[in-house]
């Protein structure tokens, strides 16, 4: 092809390029970017290529860049002529078969089919493949793409990237072509000056600006330069639109060049990008060839050479003073501004920097003009930006969103959450030296001013998704890790703020954290940011600065509690189990010693660690097993399960009074201390417990005629039998602890009582209260609460509730009573506004109640309930309510349609969360938050009256058993320290040997569940309805555990 | 070319200035006081150690008045508790930094580091000491480099360069690990491009560069001296 010095050969080329896009035969390609290598796209090319040769088909493979959707590589396209383009996904080597025999059948295999593309617009060009496939969505309407707009990506994952024919098939080179025709250089800056693109390398000045400046410049030689050292961990936008379309960068920088009076340009791309670089080479090398670059551009006489120099990558060369001593040949350090590199920049010469994505949006804007760049985006930041989309959600890659969309768009819409039941706790947006934003803030505009407010930057476009998994203070650390290790080192605070900033982070992620750390560590992050030298240094604390603001708490954690609620800081925790559990079990331990044919010490282990090991083996939410390692391997071990066996094996046998006797001995000697614990529920049983042996005197005082509280008189028979939880009120009655019942506190005994006959008080006193729905309906006659109802039931009163019974709720509560009444003989229908996923109740318990029969009705938020002439139930109305907009919850907010549904019952019960009575509170001067709950200290659990603590649902808010026994026993703790003035309490725990092997091979066996009963007859009974592991089955579960508390054990020493 | 004169306000007061003056040349034309360390008359300024941060009236914005062109209109604070904050952090982050040991040093009572210490009021530091160990090289004939008691100011550097031409220093590695080296070697008596003349060690604000023989308190250094060979070169 000979140079283009006229527009007849300019259309020749263009004319060629698109019978190569649009040929008349098949077009097949592959998306070969870095992301589609590393998930098989070369192999699948060479496949590819081989089956098309092998076959004696005419049909044209090409390899394009990245079209975005980097969780669904390798991506293909196919197309025939005349019909739409084909996007397959995750297609591999060995699909080649299928999509040949695709071809001639005009059918690509429905398991690969990700979406069509009938129109595109390249935004310089206009392109239309054909229509057809009806069933086959258009690209825009897969939730990854719906909302972007590709301006920047305009080409990418579509033309070939190593063809510049294909470039200029889609409108490329022409507004090059129409600057030089034109030849008025100031009217293309005072269009760039109009569009206010601003610079998308991070700092977003105005390109315009910038321009003029260097326009207006007089030197002899101006230098143009694309910063390409993309430096961000996870960061890869750059390296995707040069591998996707490097003509497009070239052509930016030749208008600019040409309109700023520059004749040199240079490319300063990262070393570690091999295929950008080698795409750029390629295309530097055809531009030249077609006349694009060297002398006499076009034949309009401009002369522009542009090279390409790899850097060595580091971090500090986004800042333009370093990526120009970078270039100069000296260390990579940022020298003071002004002068600016405009006036003084290469080799002393006038130089105008400006990242990838900028130069890319040159083309656009000259081809469409600034109004139409302004369509796009809000009116400070038009345009789009091209952002990095990873962690925790479910759609990763890279997106180009209009400027100003709001940041939970990227979030829920694109990346559709984080799936799995987790939630998105904050983002990270900017790279390494952004800030994080907490999920309550999400509704934030993505631009630059909304997000310089609160305290994180636009960067480059990285965005971090992080949810409940990832610990806030361990991504601070891990930031200025980053950030310390890439700093020059000429300004001391960069230098040595960055450092004594990692040093205090890594005590506290270690434990060693000191209070005074979350101040010095503001004082510092601010002094960093307002006198370092460059954007490093200036931008590096962000991370610190903003998880100090939005998430103190786990500062908080980590420095007092020793706690890492994450899991994610080693050093805090014993192992991933131990760190989950609310009562911070030491599993493994009980694992090991039983492993080791030692019941009655396992069960010691256990006892110790957790006073009602029956019960809560029967009921316990188990949230370790989220987090067992076990689970990269198979599955997580039954750790519940397993203390479950531990216990009934104790309880059930002779061993029980030998043990009492073994508990007894342990106590401290007597202190002498009256303690009054209120409500004997799990949380006051459990302070009551570890209080007694601690050596103090200890009442419990309670309101009903028996113990237990909800495990007693909330939570069914057939899930916990009253004899097994008899066995545990024993236990604790046997080592000491005192209860005098049918006493309500603040009521029969006024806290002024306890006050002076006390030396602390424990009020643990439950949410009874069920909270009341306003509906119309709920004065009627069989319209109860659900803690009232199953207390009935449990106190074996009479309670007449029909045939036919709906439940409105989610939780617990209204599974465990649709589950009972079910056991009455009742048909029960439960009615939940949300869908099932989100239901907090356990699901297995959700599971169960389906397998009884229970049905459940999602997506339905209660009416109205209607009653009949003597004002008894009739009927329930529902609204079906559609799934709308996140709400703070991480969940999408249940918006009521129009349509309206009617169930006949007989009874009503609702379900829909519990409170308890505040009067008395307030009453008796112990502060209340807004939402209800008692206001303690979060880490002494002391309420606002002194010598007064608090604990469990009182203070969460209705949560469940396990939760509720560790707020009993840091309560204890607690209590015991401030009455003793003294740390005793490891001294409870008994030193017991056990191996500290790890197992060598680890046991294959697979995870043993508890045998159920089958669903039919278990629905007609109050029996069980989950029956314990056998001697066997737990041993074998043991001996399933990796044992992850020996790494803890090793790097102790 | 005869420079301008600009008006701009320091701590309120209006003053003249000459156009293309730092707002540190500015003040001290005007007697008006800014700390400063990595600074040395008559040598390029670089901004490194930040001590000499100033405020821009009526702004949040901080400056360093030793590379910052004072600009007509300027108003400029040289004190408040900001500042004051912010210049101690900086020394105490470069007294935690190495190993500055005052009682054993040849430049006790004689150094800048030390002095910017007592006149800031700092009595003690709250980070936690990095104690790193870092080498002493005695390898030259006449001089001795303590990285101890190194404050990575450059001024040995710049000297070296702009001042004696023979680029002899400079800063090997970054961040935290960052040196000085002389002629890309580790050992200064093998430098071939030193010349011996000693105007670093004039230079240097600390005891890290000194001479040979010194007990402790005998380094004064001769800085006067380097920024009148550094006028009397520049005015050639
Ligand atoms: S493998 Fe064992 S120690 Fe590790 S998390 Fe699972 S139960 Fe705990
Ligand atoms: S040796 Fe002295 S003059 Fe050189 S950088 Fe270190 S403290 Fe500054
Ligand atoms: S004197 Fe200005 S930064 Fe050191």
């Amino acid at each position: 092809m000979p140079r283009i010095l006229d527009i007849g050969v300019f259309n020749a080329v263009r004319e060629s390029g698109l019978a190569k896009l649009m040929p008349a035969i098949p077009r097949i390609t592959v998306g070969m970017g870095t992301c589609g290598r590393g998930n098989g796209a070369e192999e699948l090319y060479h496949a590819l290529n081989e089956a098309i040769q092998h076959s004696g088909l005419d049909v044209m493979l090409t390899g394009v860049g990245c079209f975005g959707s980097c969780f669904q590589e390798p991506l293909v396209s196919v197309r025939l002529p005349g019909s739409p383009l084909l996007m397959l996904r995750h297609v591999q080597a060995n699909d080649t078969g299928r999509i040949l025999e695709g071809l001639s059948a005009q059918k690509m295999p429905s398991d690969l089919l990700y979406c069509k593309i009938e129109e595109w617009d390249h935004i310089t060009a206009h392109v239309r493949y054909g229509q057809g496939y009806p069933d086959i969505p258009q690209w825009n309407a897969i939730p990854f793409f719906k909302g972007q707009k590709k301006i920047v990506l305009r080409n990418c994952g579509l033309i070939n990237p190593s063809d510049i024919e294909e470039y200029i098939a889609v409108g490329g080179y022409q507004a090059l072509y129409k600057v030089l025709i034109d030849g008025r250089p100031e009217t293309v800056i005072e269009q760039i000056k109009a569009s206010r693109l601003r610079g998308r390398g991070g700092a977003g000045f105005l390109t315009g600006n910038k321009w003029d400046f260097m326009a207006k410049a007089k030197a002899d030689t101006k230098y143009v330069i694309c910063n390409a050292d993309e430096g961000d961990p996870g960061a890869y936008m750059n390296r995707n639109e040069i591998e996707g379309d490097p003509h497009s960068l070239i052509e930016g920088m030749i208008v600019g060049a040409y309109v700023m009076g520059s004749t040199e340009g240079i490319i300063y791309v990262r070393a570690e990008y091999p295929l950008a670089v080698s795409r750029l080479n390629k295309a530097i090398e055809q531009a030249r060839e077609y006349g694009m670059l060297g002398q006499n551009i076009l034949d309009r006489g401009f002369n522009f050479n542009l090279q390409l120099v790899q850097g060595a990558g580091a971090f500090v060369c986004g800042e333009e003073t370093a990526l120009i001593a970078s270039l100069e040949g000296f260390a990579g350090r940022p020298h003071p501004r002004p002068p600016f590199p405009a006036q003084k920049g290469l080799w002393g010469k006038p130089t105008n920097i400006n990242n990838v994505e900028t130069w890319c949006n040159i083309a656009p804007i000259v081809s469409r003009g600034p109004a139409w760049f302004a369509e796009t985006g809000s009116a400070k930041s038009p345009g789009t930006k091209v952002f990095s989309l990873v962690g925790k959600v479910q759609n990763t890659g890279l997106v180009e969103m209009p400027l100003g969309t709001p940041l939970k768009n990227f979030i829920y819409d694109i990346g559709e959450g984080a799936g799995n039941g987790r939630h998105v706790k904050a983002v990270q947006t900017g790279g390494p030296s952004g800030g994080c934003i907490p999920v309550d803030m999400l509704d934030i505009p993505v631009d630059y001013e909304s997000l310089a407010q609160i305290g994180s930057i636009m960067g480059s476009g990285g965005m971090v998704v992080m949810d409940e998994d990832n610990c806030m203070v361990d991504v601070a650390r891990y930031f200025i890790e980053f950030t310390h290790s890439e700093s020059c080192g000429k300004c001391v605070p960069c230098r040595v703020g960055l450092n004594k900033a990692l040093r205090i982070l890594n005590a506290i992620t270690s434990g060693n954290g000191d209070v005074d750390h979350m101040s010095l560590l503001d004082e510092l992050g601010r002094m960093i940011r307002e006198c370092s030298l460059c954007g490093l240094g200036q931008s590096a604390p962000n991370p610190v600065l903003t998880t100090l603001r939005h998430f103190r708490d786990e500062y908080e954690d980590h420095i007092v509690a020793h706690r890492c609620r994450a899991g994610v800081c080693q050093e805090l925790a014993l192992s991933p189990c131990e760190n989950s559990c609310p009562l911070r079990m030491n599993i493994p331990r009980f694992l090991e010693l039983y492993q080791e044919g030692r019941l009655e010490d396992a069960f010691d282990s256990v006892i110790m660690d957790n006073p009602l090991p029956a019960s809560t083996g029967r009921v316990c939410q188990h949230p370790c097993d989220n987090r067992c390692r076990r689970q990269s391997f198979d599955e997580v071990v039954n750790m519940r399960e397993v203390h479950r066996f531990l216990a009934d094996s104790i309880y059930q046998s002779e061993l029980f009074e030998p043990m009492l006797e073994r508990l007894k001995a342990r106590k401290l000697a007597p202190t002498g201390h009256k303690i009054a614990v209120a409500g004997s529920g799990p949380t006051g049983l459990t302070a009551a417990f570890y209080l007694v042996m601690l050596g103090h005197d200890v009442t419990i005082f309670e309101e009903r005629s028996e113990a237990g509280g909800m495990l007693r008189f909330a939570i069914p028979e057939y899930r916990l039998p009253k004899a097994i939880l008899r066995r545990e009120l024993d236990l604790i009655e046997g080592v000491g602890v005192k209860m005098e019942f049918n006493v309500r506190v603040g009521f029969d005994l006024p806290l002024n009582d306890l006050a002076s006959r006390f030396d602390a008080v424990f009020l643990s006193i439950g949410t009874w209260k069920e909270s009341w729905l306003y509906l119309p309906g709920t004065e009627l006659k069989g319209v109860y609460p659900a803690l009232p109802f199953l207390e009935s039931v449990a106190k074996r009163e009479k309670t007449s509730m029909g045939k036919r019974v709906a439940v409105i709720g989610g939780g617990n509560a209204a599974i465990d009573s649709a589950r009972t009444l079910l056991r009455q003989g009742a048909q029960v229908t439960i009615l939940y506004r949300r869908e099932r996923k989100d239901m907090p109740a356990i699901e297995e318990e959700i599971k169960a109640a389906e397998d009884e029969g229970v049905k459940l009705v999602y997506l339905a938020a209660p009416h109205r309930i209607v009653g009949d002439a003597d004002g008894s139930v009739k009927a329930i109305e529902i609204v079906k309510t559609r799934l709308g907009e996140y709400d703070k919850s991480g969940r999408k907010r249940p918006i009521p349609t129009d349509e309206v549904q009617r169930y006949e019952c007989d009874s009503v019960i609702l379900a829909v969360g519990e409170t308890f009575d505040q009067d008395f509170c307030r009453a008796s001067g112990l502060a209340l938050k807004e939402e209800g709950t008692m206001v303690v200290d979060r880490f002494t659990l002391e309420t606002s009256r002194k010598n007064f603590y608090a604990g469990g649902d009182v203070i969460t808010g209705a949560s469940n058993v396990s939760n509720a026994m560790g707020c009993g026993k840091q309560a204890a703790r607690k209590i015991d320290e401030r009455l003793t003035g003294e740390e005793r309490w490891e001294s409870l725990f008994p030193d017991v040997e056990y191996s500290r092997q790890a197992p060598g091979e680890p046991s294959l066996s697979r995870r043993h569940e508890g045998h159920c009963l089958p669903a039919k007859a278990r629905a007609q009974n109050e029996e069980e309805v989950v029956e314990g592991l056998s001697a066997q089955q737990a041993l074998e579960e043991c001996q399933r555990c990796l044992r992850c508390d020996l790494r803890a054990a090793v790097s102790a020493k | 070319m005869p420079n301008k004169t600009i008006s701009v306000r320091i701590d309120g007061e209006l003053v003249t200035a000459n156009e293309g003056e730092t707002i540190l040349e500015a003040a001290r034309a005007n007697g008006k006081h800014i700390p400063t360390l990595c600074y040395l008359k008559g040598l390029s300024a670089v901004g490194a150690c930040r001590v000499c941060v100033v405020e821009l009236a009526g702004t949040d914005r901080l400056l360093p008045a030793c590379t910052t062109p004072i600009q007509d209109g300027m108003s400029i604070k040289t004190s408040s508790a900001k500042l004051t904050l912010y210049r101690r952090m900086a020394v105490e982050l470069l007294l935690v930094e190495r190993n500055h040991i005052c009682s054993s040093c040849v430049s006790n009572s004689h150094c800048e580091l030390q002095a910017m210490t007592q006149s800031l009021g700092i009595t003690h530091v709250r980070y936690a000491y990095n104690n790193p160990r870092l080498q002493v090289d005695m390898t030259h004939p006449r001089f001795v480099l303590d990285h101890n008691r190194c404050i990575l100011c450059t001024r040995c550097v710049r000297t070296c360069a702009e001042v004696e031409g023979a680029n002899v220093w400079e800063v090997a590695s970054r961040g935290i690990h960052s040196r000085i080296v002389s002629d890309m070697m580790d050992k200064w008596g093998q430098a071939k491009s030193c010349t011996n003349c000693g105007k670093c060690v004039q230079a240097c604000p600390t005891g890290a560069l000194a001479e040979k023989g010194m007990s402790v308190m005998e380094m004064v250094k001769q800085t006067d001296n380097v920024t009148r060979l550094a006028e009397q070169r520049a005015s050639h």
